[in-house]
Parts: C-alpha cells; sequence; structure tokens
C-alpha cells in the first residue's frame, strides 16, 4: 500500500521534476522551448558572447570573424578557448554541425535565410542583435540567461550591472552635448540616440543627437559636424588613414568648440562600436570617465 | 538650334551656370548661410564668421571642382562619340569609368597611402585606359562601318567583368563595403582644395588641347576616306584623342569616383543647341556639362537634407530615363 | 573540329569528376568511407553531405545549365555572341525589387527575396516589351542595357539612402549558393525539368534564325513571333536562376561563347554542351568559393568573374 503510494506519487513529480528542468522563453519568431539546459552552445554573434560571460557559461563555437581578438579582454577571461565558425555574415554551417552544440544563439536579421538549417542542426534561438539598442541588449541578455538555466546568475550580474552604471554615471555631468563616431577612409558615421553606443551614452545621462532620417547611425560631413557643434567630440578610427584625421588638417576644425576646447577624445573602435553587451557597456562607461576627467584612457590589449 | 542667335545660345547657358553656381555657394547648408554672405566670401577682406569660412574652404572648391567635372566628363564624351561615330559611346558604357574603378580599388586594397595626388590620377586612367582598349578591341570600335552595338555590348561585358572583380577585391581585402560602394556611385562631397588642384592641372591642358583639334575631328564625324583625302592622319589623330579621353577621365575617377551620364547626354544637349560643328560644340558641351554637375551635386544635398546622398547617384537616377529615350529616338 | 558526340561525353564525364570532387571537398575533406557511412542520420557527417552540400551541388547544376541556356537562346535571337541574358535587365530588376522589398519594409522575412526577384524579372521583361514594342533584335538589346542603366541607378539609390541595411543587401547582391538548402531546390526542380528540355524543341528555329532573318522567313519560320517565344523563355529561366542564386554573372554570356567554339553553330549539339558547361561553370565556381580559403566562403557570383577574366583576355587574343 504504502509502497504503492509512493510509486503514484513518484509517477506524478517525475515528469514534473523533467517539466521543471524544460525551459521556455520568448525569442524573437515567439515561444522556445528546451528539453533540458544546454551544454554545448554556439553562437554566432559577439553580443552573445558577452552575455554567455556574464552567465558563466563557455560557448563551444563562436562566429567571431575569424579574429579572436575582436573579443573584450574582459569577456575573454571568463572563457575557455572555443572554435571560429567563421565570419557573422556567413558562418560556416558544416564547422557548427561538426561541433554538435545542443544551442545555436543567432540573429534575427543576420541568420534569417538560414534559420532552417540551423534548426536542423540544433535547437537555434533568435534574437535581435545587430542595430539592437542599450536596453534590447539587456533584454537579450536576460533571455539569455534564462535558456541557458543560469536565471539566477544573470539577474545578479544584471543587478551589478545597473548599480556600476549608477555609479559611473553620478560622476559625470548632465547634459553634456557629445558626438561619438565611427571614422572610416572616407565617411565618419555618427551614432545616434537610436545606435547601442548612443543608447548606452544616454542612459549614462549624456545629450546625444537624434536619429537623422530615421537611421541610428547616419554618415556625416563636416558641414553636419559643424552645424551640431558638440561639447565632446569621441572617435573611434577604423583605419589608419580616416577621414577625421583629414579633418584635423582643415582650417575649418578650429571652429568647433569641441577642438578648441580640446575635448576631442579618441577610443578603441572595438569596444566602442563593434562590441555589445554588459561588458561592454561597462568599458564604455569607465572610459567615458576617464575621458571627461581629462584621464588617459587605457588602451585595449 | 541656336547657331543664329550667338547671344542666347552663349549668354543663356552662361547666366544658367552662374547662378547656379551662386546657389551651390550658400544652399541646403547645415550649417545656414546667408544668400549675400556667399559672395561676400570671395570678396577680399577677412573672414570672420563660420559660414564665410564655410563658402571659402568648402562649397568654392566643392563647386569648382564641380565645373571642372562636369567640363572635362562632357568633352570626353564628345570625343568618343565622334571617335566612334556612335551616339552611344560614353565613358561608363565603353568601360573606362569601370576600369579607373578597378585600378583605384585594387591599389587602395594594398595600400591605402595611394589614394591621393597626381600619381592616383594616372594610375585610374592606365586602368581606365587598359579596359577602354579590352572594350574597342572586342568589340571592333575601330570599324565603324559596322554594327554599331557591337561596341556598346563589349563595353557593357567589360563594365560587368570591371565591377565583378572591383567586389571580389573588395571582399578579399577588406570590409570597407558601405564606403567604396559609397565612392563608387561618385561624387564630391569630400572634395577640399586639394582635389582642386590635383584636376585642374589636367582640365587646363587638356580642355583646350582638345579644342584645338575640334576643326579636323570635325572632318572626322564624315568618314575615314574623306578625312584622309584631306590630309589628316588619322592614326596619330586617333591616338592623342584616346590618350585626351582616357587622361580626362582617369583624372575625373581619381578626383570624384566614376560619374556616369554626363558623357553620355551632354554631347547630345549640345548638339541640339549649336549645331554639329565640334568648335561650337565643345565650349557648349563644358559649360552644360558645368551645370548639369552642379544641379546634380544641388539634388544630392537637398534630397535627403541634412543627410548628403552622391552626386553620382542623383545623376545616375536624372540619366537614365534620358538615356532611355535616347535610345528609342536614335534607334 | 572534333566530333560534337564525343566533347559531349567528355564535358559530361568532366561534370561528373567536379560533383564528385564537389562532393568530397569543402571546408573539412570526407573520405569515401566518410561519404558511405554519411547518409545515415544520425552520422557526424550527415549535416555536411546531406543537408550543406548535396542541394547546393544539384542546385549549381540545375541554375548553371538554366544560365548557360538562358544566354544561347538570347544570343540566338539577338544574334551578337557578346550578348547575354544580364542585358535584358534581369538580374537588376530582380536585384532591384528585393533591395527595394528589403528596404522599405525592413521586418520584411529574407524568405520571400526568391519570389519578389522573379517577380522582378518578370516586370522587366514587360518593361522591356512596353519600351521595344516590336522592334529588331538589337534595338531591343539596346532597350535593355537601357533599362538595366534605371534599375541599378534606382537600386544604388535605395541603397545609398539606407545604409544600415547595405551589408545584408550587397550579400544577396553578389549571387551565391551559401545558405541554398533543399527547399530552393524543389522550388528549381519542376521548372527547370520542365523547361530544359523544352528548350531542345527550338534547336530548329534558332539554326534557322542563325541564317540571317530574311533566309529564315523564307524558309517559312515567322521570325519576330519565334523570337519572342525565345525570349521569354529565355527570360523564365534567368529569372528562376536569380530568384533562387542570385545574380550570376557571365555563365550566361561564357558558355554559349565557349560551346561554340567546341561544339560549332548547330544548336542540337549546341544546347546540350552549353548547359553541361555552364553547369560544370557554377560547380567549379561554387567548390572553389568553399575551399579556397576555409571557413570563408566567397560568393560563388566572384568567382565566376575570376574564371570569366582570363577566357575573356583568351577571346581576345584570338580575336587578333
Amino acid at each position: 500500500m504504502f509502497t504503492r503510494f509512493i510509486c503514484v506519487l513518484l509517477s506524478v513529480l517525475l515528469p514534473g521534476f523533467s517539466i521543471a528542468q524544460a525551459i521556455s522563453v520568448q525569442d524573437s519568431n515567439g515561444d522556445f522551448t528546451l528539453e533540458r539546459p544546454p551544454g554545448r552552445v554556439v553562437v554566432l554573434e559577439l553580443s552573445f558572447v558577452d552575455a554567455l560571460a556574464a552567465a558563466g557559461v563557455s560557448p563551444i563555437g563562436v562566429a567571431d570573424d575569424n579574429d579572436p581578438k575582436r573579443i573584450l579582454p574582459a569577456v575573454r577571461d571568463h572563457l575557455k578557448p572555443w572554435q571560429s565558425v567563421g565570419t557573422r555574415a556567413q558562418p560556416a554551417l558544416e564547422t557548427i554541425a561538426a561541433l554538435k552544440p545542443d544551442l545555436i544563439i543567432a540573429d534575427s536579421a543576420r541568420h534569417a535565410g538560414i534559420y532552417r538549417q540551423l534548426s536542423s542542426i540544433a535547437p537555434t534561438l533568435m534574437l535581435k542583435s545587430r542595430n539592437e539598442t542599450y536596453e534590447q541588449d539587456l533584454q537579450s541578455a536576460a533571455v539569455i540567461g534564462k535558456v541557458l538555466g543560469k536565471n539566477t546568475e544573470m539577474q545578479q550580474r544584471l543587478a551589478l550591472h545597473r548599480q556600476r552604471i549608477q555609479q559611473f554615471a553620478s560622476q559625470l555631468p548632465k547634459g553634456l552635448k557629445v558626438v561619438f563616431g565611427t571614422s572610416r577612409e572616407q565617411q565618419f558615421n555618427l551614432h545616434s540616440r537610436g545606435s547601442y553606443t548612443g543608447s548606452v551614452l544616454t542612459a549614462l545621462g549624456m545629450a546625444v543627437s537624434a536619429p537623422i532620417n530615421q537611421a541610428a547611425l547616419s554618415s556625416i560631413s563636416l558641414e553636419q559636424l559643424l552645424a551640431i557643434n558638440p561639447d565632446w567630440l569621441i572617435v573611434a578610427h577604423y583605419r589608419p588613414q580616416s577621414i577625421v584625421r583629414d579633418w584635423q588638417q582643415d582650417p575649418l576644425w578650429q571652429m568647433l568648440t569641441a577642438a578648441q576646447n580640446n575635448q576631442v577624445a579618441v577610443v578603441d573602435s572595438n569596444s566602442w562600436a563593434r562590441m555589445r553587451g554588459i561588458f561592454a557597456a561597462e568599458h564604455i562607461a569607465s572610459d567615458l570617465v576617464a575621458i571627461l576627467y581629462h584621464r588617459p584612457v587605457p588602451p585595449a590589449q | 538650334m541656336m547657331s543664329g542667335r550667338p547671344l542666347i545660345a552663349w549668354g543663356g547657358p552662361l547666366a544658367l551656370l552662374a547662378g547656379i553656381f551662386w546657389l551651390s555657394l550658400f544652399s541646403w547648408s547645415p550649417v545656414p548661410i546667408g544668400s549675400w554672405q556667399a559672395i561676400s566670401a570671395l570678396l577680399p577682406g577677412k573672414v570672420s564668421v563660420l559660414s564665410q569660412a564655410l563658402v571659402l574652404n568648402l562649397r568654392l572648391p566643392r563647386s569648382l571642382v564641380a565645373i571642372l567635372l562636369g567640363a572635362s566628363l562632357a568633352v570626353a564624351g564628345c570625343l568618343l562619340q565622334t571617335l566612334t561615330r556612335n551616339p552611344l559611346a560614353s565613358p561608363s558604357l565603353l568601360g573606362i569609368n569601370a576600369g579607373a574603378s578597378l585600378a583605384m580599388v585594387v591599389t587602395s586594397a594594398f595600400d591605402p597611402s595611394w589614394v591621393a595626388g597626381y600619381s592616383i590620377a594616372l594610375l585610374a586612367a592606365m586602368g581606365g585606359g587598359l579596359s577602354w582598349g579590352v572594350v574597342m578591341l572586342l568589340g571592333r570600335g575601330w570599324d565603324t562601318a559596322g554594327d554599331r552595338s557591337r561596341l556598346i555590348l563589349g563595353g557593357v561585358a567589360v563594365s560587368a567583368l570591371c565591377a565583378a572583380l572591383t567586389r571580389a577585391t573588395l571582399l578579399l581585402a577588406e570590409d570597407h563595403a558601405w564606403g567604396i560602394f559609397h565612392w563608387l556611385a561618385g561624387g564630391i562631397a569630400h572634395v577640399r582644395w586639394r582635389e582642386f588642384w590635383q584636376l585642374l592641372p589636367f582640365s587646363i591642358l587638356l580642355l583646350p588641347l582638345a579644342w584645338l583639334f575640334a576643326s579636323r575631328l570635325n572632318l572626322l564625324q564624315l568618314s575615314d576616306d574623306s578625312a584622309r583625302t584631306l590630309g589628316i592622319r588619322l592614326g596619330q589623330l586617333r591616338l592623342l584623342v584616346n590618350l585626351v579621353v582616357v587622361l580626362l577621365v582617369g583624372s575625373c575617377v581619381s578626383v570624384a569616383g566614376p560619374v556616369a551620364f554626363l558623357g553620355l547626354l551632354v554631347p547630345h544637349m549640345a548638339r541640339a543647341w549649336i549645331g554639329n560643328d565640334l568648335r561650337l560644340m565643345l565650349p557648349i558641351g563644358m559649360l552644360f556639362g558645368a551645370v548639369l554637375m552642379l544641379l546634380a551635386d544641388l539634388l544630392a544635398r537637398a534630397v535627403a537634407f541634412p543627410a548628403e546622398l552622391p552626386a553620382g547617384a542623383m545623376l545616375a537616377l536624372i540619366g537614365a530615363p534620358c538615356f532611355i529615350w535616347l535610345v528609342r529616338r536614335r534607334t | 573540329m572534333k566530333k560534337p558526340a564525343l566533347t559531349l561525353a567528355i564535358l559530361l564525364m568532366l561534370v561528373a569528376l567536379v560533383l564528385l570532387l564537389s562532393v568530397r571537398y569543402g571546408s573539412e575533406t570526407l573520405s569515401f568511407a566518410d561519404l558511405h557511412r554519411a547518409l545515415q542520420p544520425a552520422d557526424s557527417h550527415y549535416f555536411a553531405l546531406v543537408e550543406y552540400r548535396l542541394p547546393r551541388i544539384l542546385l549549381a547544376l540545375l541554375v548553371g545549365a538554366a544560365l548557360a541556356l538562358s544566354g544561347v537562346l538570347v544570343q540566338g535571337v539577338i544574334g551578337n555572341p557578346l550578348a547575354s541574358p544580364e542585358i535584358l535587365g534581369v538580374n537588376h530588376a530582380a536585384g532591384l525589387m528585393s533591395i527595394g522589398a528589403l528596404m522599405l519594409f525592413p521586418g520584411l522575412s529574407v524568405m520571400w527575396l526568391p519570389l519578389l526577384a522573379f517577380i522582378g524579372a518578370l516586370l522587366a521583361f514587360a518593361l522591356l516589351r512596353l519600351a521595344a514594342g516590336n522592334s529588331a533584335p538589337l534595338r531591343l538589346a539596346l532597350l535593355g542595357i537601357a533599362l538595366t542603366a534605371l534599375y541599378a541607378s534606382i537600386t544604388d539609390y535605395l541603397m545609398l539612402s539606407h545604409p544600415l541595411e547595405i551589408n545584408q543587401a550587397l550579400m544577396w547582391l553578389t549571387g551565391s549558393l551559401w545558405g541554398r538548402g533543399w527547399a530552393f531546390v524543389y522550388v528549381a526542380l519542376p521548372w527547370l525539368l520542365l523547361l530544359l528540355p523544352l528548350s531542345l524543341l527550338l534547336c530548329r528555329p534558332l539554326d534557322l534564325l542563325a541564317l540571317g532573318e530574311e533566309q529564315a522567313t523564307t524558309l517559312g519560320i515567322n521570325v519576330r513571333h519565334a523570337q519572342q517565344l525565345i525570349l521569354l523563355l529565355a527570360l523564365a529561366l534567368a529569372a528562376i536562376s536569380v530568384a533562387l542564386c542570385g545574380p550570376l554573372s557571365f555563365i550566361g554570356l561564357l558558355a554559349p561563347h565557349l560551346t561554340r567554339r567546341l561544339v560549332g553553330g548547330r544548336h542540337h549539339w549546341l544546347i546540350p554542351g552549353a548547359m553541361l558547361i555552364g553547369a560544370l561553370l557554377l560547380l567549379l565556381a561554387d567548390l572553389l568559393a568553399r575551399t579556397l580559403h576555409p571557413p570563408l566562403e566567397l560568393p560563388a557570383g566572384v568567382l565566376t568573374a575570376i574564371i570569366g577574366a582570363p577566357y575573356f583576355f583568351w577571346l581576345l587574343m584570338r580575336t587578333r
């Protein structure tokens, strides 16, 4: 009698345990469910690597554009070595399959075309990464934490992150007009409020330009920069031969308030423009504090 | 046809040019520039205000380069159409633009510091000359009695080839995608005094040279035999004119990227306005070319204000329907 | 000139050879034992072979043949060996349609692109017919080039005014077989299995057209009718190819050219020969694309151009 009772109890509870193990989240396609927390994870965007590091999980494969150095040192320190699966735009599907992952996390815009093929390799979580804002990235990080079965760890890390950002923001003067842009040979791209870096700077209390023609990033000319005339100009050079360096030789450059007050700073393009995520935002914040207090910005390794 | 009324024939385009030039100095600027400030900046005197500095350092060189560019490409188009006796010949259709762009992209992929100065203009000219030579050989451009469209088809094929190789270079070299794509559309937004001085020697030497040959080129419009009997050394003339065309186009591409449709449309406009005599057609072509280029640059600023589009893209949007109309009329 | 039948047999063997190489090589090399085992779903190489390489190879065969055939038909009508399906405006119109949709509706799923490309290609033909009316083929060709310039300029304008999407757009615009799975093959198969044999019925009209318009009329075919039909078929083939793989250039130009040198101008040899060479070219381009620099993959469209360039210069030498 008692044993039968135990059997019945177990037969009711055991499925409950396995259901409790199953994870259900919302991604860009709707509902996404995993039977059990994944052991082997492949990620196809750099912001996802950041989220995994925050949750304390190491991916076995990353689409790192064949350059592991692109990932922030702070993030790399948390991770074991991984296998490169090619570029973010065109990940090598055969390499991904050979790694036998339990979960693939892909960008909902870039990888929509290969979703079917990715799903045939492993369950694929589609989240927005490219063109995301700071707040959207934090939401994605929370989803990733949940899907990895590390919900509590991720929530703790997010709380710590918000605290740190608050601390940084309190050290900074409010409402400063800041322009951040990336400079290549032929063009200077302004990162407006709608871009990732722009939204991080806004969260820190800076006044960042609104999007021009509804584009989060836009290429602006020297005339437009002169019209905006920010208090601080922060530039990330993607190339040694860059247009902002040419502009600095131009006599019109001296008409910029920022140039006159020596408030032009150069930052690392990788950590400010390419990487997105919890670690990246904290890096940007600490760099910004250093810049605004005229301290040298520590170089990225 | 305006050949009988020289005042309107010449005064009209000149006035138009002056008007658009003045407009280009102050219109659609993110930093407001007054229409009088545009003029006063040009007069001698101290430049104190931002808007005047903008006019002197940004707007003026940009407009001047637009004038030189328009004139050079228009003349190149006139020469090509005369040389090949083909009303559809132009630097872009005959692959010169594509070849010059390919040369520039390949050199910039290997060593970006080369992308400036006279050496790059000559390199672009060489690239353009090479692709153009291929087109002429493939399309039997010398054989003007034969099938005219063979030349155009050859040009399209070679342009497509150069474009594909350009894209291949971009993919293999680095991820410049947006930047080079922007440049490939052709535009003068980045132009300063340096680019003006880079372009000026070529225009100053070659445009008058072309005009000096105008009377001999008039005879070339008839037929090879008539020209020969009148004592013209065809081979030499052709070589010289080809050289002039390739240098003009190369210098323009090195400054502004490949700009299309000017060389195609302006000769027809000039011919309709003033007739077939190259001695008159070339100068009018220069005026019309300058006006068209300035106009395209103006529109490029206006359409997405305060952002800017490349002027070449605007020219293409205007020029493509005109091209269609031209083909329908002329064939 | 060699016997055409022999040449075709050699081409067939070459295709089989490259097919075998394509199956074996890629970002990792599979031995014959691996290949045999990989047909089982549970095997580790199953994805690489069955889901990744096989559909691509099949698609390369089909699309390469379709493009080459389209080229033969266009050259047969226009009567000029430098003509190709690109001048019909198909590639650029398809590009415009899909890029336009991508830019104006950013949330649009990528799965719609093939359909939009196809519609774009059809609209291009309609526009060309509208503009050209019932004109001679050469005029048609020139109008096609002019319209192509128009589509290209509008596409450039759209891309320049929406810079965020440009990388995705450029990816698609280059023409490649990456990420094409069985779904694409299932779409291609019925159409192409229908159209490819249908073209063999056109051998005789094409041979007659090659003799010149007057000759052809006296020999009893309605020239304009035949030209319209052939162009329509060429368009359908090019449209399907562009819809599936993006704009792949040069195959439509090179394959007929090369085949003509090998087997002569009789279409009942030219058509199968061109299809084999087209398939061979695209298969080779895709193989090189996957194996030149693994795990990086180049788009096949770029490689067709790189293969095409030396051929162009060789052609040049011969013309002297």
